[in-house]
């Protein structure tokens, strides 16, 4: 098995095949699909096939069951801010009342809309962390070129988000060890322990920069001056090729959001007034 | 300017998306947007220690801790100016008034809080307006509910851990060289 | 013979103490030797290493006095990066000196940063992965491996710069007595292989003592006690007086020496002692019956 930053991803997996550029290629493309479509049955075939992707990848699945809670309180904020707070619009379909205020099929269809926007959105990023490791996203980096400082800090930053991590631990065992437990106590006691973590967070953090530093003077890496001038060979490069499928699946993902902008805009499509799931959802409803 | 800044630069957003993302998770009011957002101690304080590095990391690492806690990646790309703001506010009135970071004196005290309300409140005025009615993810009649939850959010995380820390780490942080007087040096 | 460190009447405050940590060395380094630093903590070992690379004055706010030559030229004479290709330092807390996401990204940073092609990392990578026994941990991510291979990681990293001097700060002072060995015994091959300079600051004196040319007993920020190791570890009463504890086999010979049982020179190893204090035994063994 293989950790990625979202769990773990067998050795055998056949998302290895694919070059990290195609995969960070597939997040920022991919994630805007949703936004140019109303109807809520093709967002849903993005979801279901992003779900396939995960699945086809060897992804754990039980991975998405983190995001279950985050989705459905998504959802209901969704379908409060449209319902409940919607405010009253005399011109649209009234559903039925609740405690007397009114739950219009405007604001049920708009907020179903949304949410399945925001599905496939999330089962993007979810696909993405779940299958790159933080290397991964590093080669994506420097394969587009950007600038070294620009990919070290990145790499940095996880590293440095990793070890938080572990001294937060260590801080809170610390903690727990002299008699502080949070358990069944109230939000201002929780809110104590935030203080209490947060400051030995930071100064663990502090020490650490200069230990960071140390280690980067020391191996001869400079911000400025001459040796930041240094032509840089990029070595880790070399152990990824782009090959032919990389470019089939580049060309697939480009040509899919061409023709999605071409048939939303071109011949209006994926819009409301074609759904069916809406359609029948009307009939239901009202 | 030198490693150490570099260095900052990612551990602040080495501890941001941490941070931030357990704040995200624990208190969520939806779409990143928390009722006490821890994150915001990192963003702010960051600012005033490190001049434009904290700045730059307050507004790249909720990028991150956003996208971990489920938020879709275009929407936190959004929400990057409403943060870049809220780390850059404080920071600015702390170098434009000279204040002191060790909070010596009740004028220090008022210029972080005033600071942070300016900064907050222009968060919360974006992220709810611009990205979220943007996105079509929120009614208009529902939006004071989120413009007050991102701003009480950031005001009470601000308020329990920016003096906390500003008041304890301050005497240590300008003494090592990886203090910013003023901008990137 | 010139010395590649020299260093004159050097003196190091750090901004807001009270005391200079290191004041008024004198040192000179030659050459392809190995040199022990000893001390107890708060001598000033640390700071000497971090002063032989530049770090001090480069990344600390202080006051500095005396001069501190490497390869005949002043630490700050140096374009930034460039003391760093002449001197490696490894740190005790391995943990702390990684910055990227595997092993092998690890070791090609510094090369990289050297500015070395392709087919030369990959040359430099394979002899210092073979050196350091690291090649099947390089894909794996460097907080995930054992406290000693950390360590090795990064003694490999710097290794792999292939800079003249090697400076290393404790490095075995988080590792089990296994770890401690295996890094000695790369210094090791380090010393019969290649002719660089190696300056280690240890706690670890039975690993130290059978490799280092030359000791130096650093106290209170001054150079307290200097010599090659034989001659060095003789003065073991001034030793112990600094706090320094030899390993037990030299003490029990200096007990030996007390009580006027034995007058030779004290033993620097384990084998040594051994080999000693059977001559010292043989004469009585052969007249012992017991009871």
């Amino acid at each position: 098995m293989n950790k990625t930053m979202l769990g773990y991803v067998p050795k055998e997996s056949p998302i290895y095949a694919v070059h990290p550029f195609v995969k960070l290629y597939f997040l920022l493309i991919v994630s805007l699909f949703p936004m140019f479509v109303a109807a809520p049955e093709w967002n849903f075939l993005l979801l279901v096939i992003i779900l396939g992707l995960m699945v086809i990848s060897r992804v754990d699945i039980r991975i998405v069951r983190i995001y279950i809670p985050v989705a459905i309180s998504m959802g209901s904020i969704i379908l409060i801010s449209y319902t409940i707070l919607g405010g009253r619009h005399p011109e649209f379909q009234v559903v039925f009342n609740l405690f007397g205020l009114p739950i219009y099929w405007e604001r049920i269809r708009d907020a179903l809309v949304v949410y399945f926007r925001i599905l496939p959105m999330i089962a993007t990023m979810v696909f993405f962390l779940s299958t790159s490791r933080e290397r991964d996203i590093i080669v994506a980096m420097r394969t587009i070129r950007l600038p070294f400082v620009v990919t070290y800090v990145f790499a940095m930053a996880l590293r440095a988000a990793g070890m938080v991590l572990e001294d937060f631990q260590i801080v809170r065992q610390a903690e727990q060890a002299r008699g502080f437990d949070t358990t069944g106590k109230p939000l201002t006691y929780k809110i104590r322990k935030y203080i209490m973590y947060m400051i030995p967070l930071f100064a663990l953090s502090l020490r650490r920069s200069e230990e960071f530093t140390n280690a980067l003077v020391a191996r001869g890496y400079a911000f400025t001056g001459e040796a930041s001038r240094v032509k840089r060979a990029d070595y880790i490069l070399t152990h990824y090729t782009f090959k032919p499928h990389d470019f089939v699946f580049t060309a697939i993902i480009t040509l899919a959001f061409i023709a999605l902008l071409v048939a939303r805009y071109g011949f209006n499509y994926f819009g409301l007034d074609d759904s069916w799931f809406i359609r029948w959802l009307y009939s239901v409803l009202v | 300017m030198g490693v150490i800044h570099i260095v900052i630069l990612a551990l602040l957003i080495g501890i941001g998306f941490v941070v931030g993302a357990f704040g995200s998770i624990s208190f969520p009011l939806g779409f990143g947007v928390n009722f006490f957002w821890t994150g915001i101690a990192v963003q702010q304080v960051g600012g005033i220690w490190f001049g434009g590095w904290g700045v730059l990391a307050g507004a790249i690492f909720p990028f991150f801790s956003n996208a971990i806690a489920g938020t879709p990646f275009y929407v936190s790309l959004g929400y990057v100016p409403a943060n870049a703001v809220q780390a850059f506010l404080p920071a600015w009135a702390f170098r434009r008034f000279k204040a002191d970071p060790r909070l010596k004196s009740g004028r220090d005290y008022l210029i972080l809080f005033l600071s942070m309300l300016v900064a907050n409140a222009f968060g919360a005025l974006w992220s709810p307006l611009v990205v979220l009615r943007g996105f079509g993810l929120l009614t208009t009649e529902s939006l004071p509910l989120f413009v007050w939850g991102w701003f009480g959010g950031n005001m009470i995380a601000g308020i329990v851990f920016n003096f906390i820390l500003l008041k304890a780490l301050s005497p240590v942080v300008i003494r090592t060289p990886a203090f910013v007087k003023r901008w990137w040096a | 013979m010139s010395a590649i460190i020299e260093i004159r009447d050097y003196s190091w405050q750090y901004l807001n103490t009270e005391n200079p940590a290191l004041n008024g060395i004198n040192l000179d380094i030659y050459e392809g030797e190995f040199v022990g630093i000893i001390g107890p903590n708060g001598a000033g070992k640390t700071t000497l290493a971090l002063s032989l690379d530049g770090l001090i004055p480069g990344q600390y706010h202080g006051v500095k006095q005396g001069t501190v030559k490497v390869m005949g030229k002043e630490v700050e004479a140096y374009p930034r990066g460039e003391l760093q290709r002449q001197v490696g330092v490894v740190f005790s807390d391995p943990e702390a000196q990684f910055t990227a996401m595997t092993v092998e990204d690890e070791l090609v940073f510094g090369l990289e940063n050297l500015g070395l092609s392709i087919p030369e990392i990959r040359e430099r990578l394979e002899w210092v992965t073979e050196l350091t026994a690291l090649k099947s941990l390089l894909p794996k991510p460097p907080y995930e491996i054992s406290g000693g291979q950390k360590q090795r990681v990064a003694l490999a990293a710097v290794l792999a710069m292939m800079p003249k001097i090697m400076v290393l700060d404790e490095p075995t002072s988080m590792l089990d007595p296994v770890s401690r060995k295996r890094i000695f015994e790369v210094l090791g091959r380090l010393k019969r292989e290649q002719n660089n300079t190696v300056i280690v600051i240890e706690h670890s004196l039975e690993n130290l003592i059978p490799l280092a040319d030359r000791m130096i007993l650093l106290s209170e920020g001054q150079v307290a006690l200097q010599g090659p190791t034989r001659t060095f570890f003789q003065q073991i009463a001034l030793l112990l007086e600094k706090g320094i504890y030899p390993p037990e086999a030299m003490q029990f010979f200096y007990r030996l020496v007390q009580r006027q049982w034995y007058n030779g020179d004290l033993p620097l190893t384990l084998d040594e002692a051994a080999e000693r204090l059977e001559h010292v035994l043989m004469p009585r063994h052969s007249t012992y019956q017991g009871s």
